[in-house]
């Protein structure tokens, strides 16, 4: 149960060659914006660092969060974090179940008391005295306190976890709270996101083996390193917003151009998140590449944010005064580009 | 029905050469100046720097070819281009989705991810003496 020995060893031991290590530190070196000399440091620390038990505390939540990590079959450079640590205890991924389950989970604590690192996903119902959600008996707040106390740090993956998520919203029924509620005094690090990008967790993860501490966090407990900016000031479609182009329906000549969604809800100026750098599956897309807003799902209280589809109020952040210059002049820009087009169709009727 | 491929993306952006490569060209004679007495070793991550499609394909040029051209595969194809200046090489590091990881100038004798590393080789001395014993022991 002990971690054994070094992450250098254990990658070797696990058959991850060394060219494949230096590529990881590479890229994590690029991705958290480190100069690239940092990779040589990276790589010599990492190596040498002490293998780190990590216990995952899975709560009330939907598993998309250990969904969006696990989906690959081998090692990858995103997911050669989990060849470094020491998964100790996680009852999703588990082969083992019950007591045994739980003696494990015990064990670990106990025997990496101080320097483990514990990993939450979901939200902690306080409703009926935690009784909303048990595992072998004991409520997730008990659970988690127990599991706080020998933290040397805690990541709270997915906005259920960094603020409460969906079990939080209006109503909330089971009295759904953030980990940041209950704990006070260990370091958190909230990684939200509906899910988290999966690379943005290992960079958290590879941070702290590293530097053996916690990256800068912004005023709500995330790293900046992925936080830092909002979707919107790294958009893609950023030049039609400044043009006042904006789409008006999901399929009318603007949408089809890939026009700027703000009038169909999107929340990019207001939500921070590396979806627009980053983005999903690989590089991919995300959500406003593949024609639709943003849904703020890494910001506190989004479900209760209003309608997913109804423009931001202007003056709701900062740029309000140009807004609502660029959106009078995206509805004259609009309205022309709008007649053309009919204007447009109608020759192409006339045609046929 | 149209294909995806048939729905207009007009993205009007800034083009062009931006004027960064000079100034990046000149970075690297420093750092090769560096090499050349001190023997110190160095790298510039190309994702960092603000570079337009152009500027790449401009800063390609200018760099040119040299001698070598090696293709690693370690969790995804890395490929490692010497430049027509010895001691600067382009390194792109992609995963095994073809993404790109990493893409660094690097001014070096020669870059880290080409070496074989010394634990590995022991590790690799061994199993060729197995694989040796194995031979001998079923004979001719």
């Amino acid at each position: 149960m002990d971690p054994q020995g070094t992450v250098g060893e254990a990658l070797r031991h696990q058959g991850v060659s060394r060219r494949s290590f230096l590529k990881f530190c590479a890229a994590m070196a690029s991705m958290m914006g480190l100069p690239p000399d940092a990779a040589a440091a990276i790589a010599e620390s990492l190596a040498k660092a002490r293998r780190p038990s990590v216990i995952w505390l899975p709560f009330q939540e939907c598993t998309g969060c250990t969904e969006s990590l696990t989906r690959s079959n081998s090692p990858t450079v995103e997911s050669m974090i989990f060849n470094m640590i020491s998964l100790d205890y996680h009852e999703t991924l588990f082969a083992a179940a019950g007591e045994a389950a739980e003696a494990a989970r015990e064990k670990a604590i106990k025997e990496n008391f101080g320097r483990y690192l514990l990993l939450v996903d979901g939200s902690i119902p306080t409703g009926l005295d935690g009784a909303y959600s048990c595992i072998g008996g004991v409520s997730n707040v008990q659970m988690l306190q127990e599991a706080a106390k020998g933290a040397a740090a805690i990541v709270a993956i997915g906005t259920c976890a960094a603020f409460g998520g969906l079990p939080k919203a209006n109503p909330n029924p089971t009295g759904a709270v953030p980990v940041s509620a209950l704990v006070t005094d260990r370091p958190v690090i909230n990684v939200s996101g509906c899910p988290p990008i999966p690379v943005v967790i290992t960079g958290v993860l590879a941070h702290y083996l590293t530097f053996g501490s916690v990256p800068e966090l912004d005023a709500l407990g995330r790293p900046k390193a992925f936080y830092g900016d909002t979707i919107h000031d790294r958009c893609y479609r950023r030049p039609f917003y400044d043009q006042g182009k904006f789409a008006k329906t999901f399929d009318d000549e603007g949408a089809r151009s890939g026009w700027c969604l703000y009038e169909l809800g999107c929340k990019g100026p207001v939500t921070y998140n590396a979806c627009a750098t980053v983005k999903w599956n690989d590089g991919t897309s995300f959500p406003i590449e593949s024609g639709h807003g943003c849904l703020g799902c890494s910001e506190p209280d989004f479900w209760d944010k209003g309608d997913f589809y109804k423009a931001l109020p202007t003056g709701t952040w900062s740029a309000g005064r140009t807004l609502a210059v660029a959106a009078a002049a995206g509805a004259a820009v609009g309205a022309a580009a709008a007649a053309v087009s009919r204007r447009r169709q109608a020759a192409i009727a006339k045609e046929k | 029905m149209s294909a995806l491929q048939d729905i207009a993306v007009k993205v009007i952006g800034p083009g062009g050469l931006s004027g960064n490569v000079e100034a990046l060209l000149h970075e690297i004679a420093t750092l090769l100046a560096a090499l050349a007495t001190e023997g110190r070793s160095s790298s510039i991550d190309l994702q960092g720097l603000p570079l337009t499609p152009a500027d790449r394909e401009y800063l390609r040029q200018r760099l040119g070819a040299g001698e070598v051209r090696a293709l690693v595969n370690a969790l995804g194809p890395s490929e490692v281009r010497e430049t027509a200046y010895r001691g600067v090489w382009w390194v792109t590091h992609r995963n095994a989705a073809d993404e790109l990881c990493a893409e660094l100038i690097e001014v070096t004798p020669v870059p880290q991810i080409l070496l074989a590393d010394r634990q590995e080789i022991v590790d690799a001395l061994e199993r060729l003496r197995l694989c040796l014993c194995d031979g001998a022991a079923r004979g001719p």
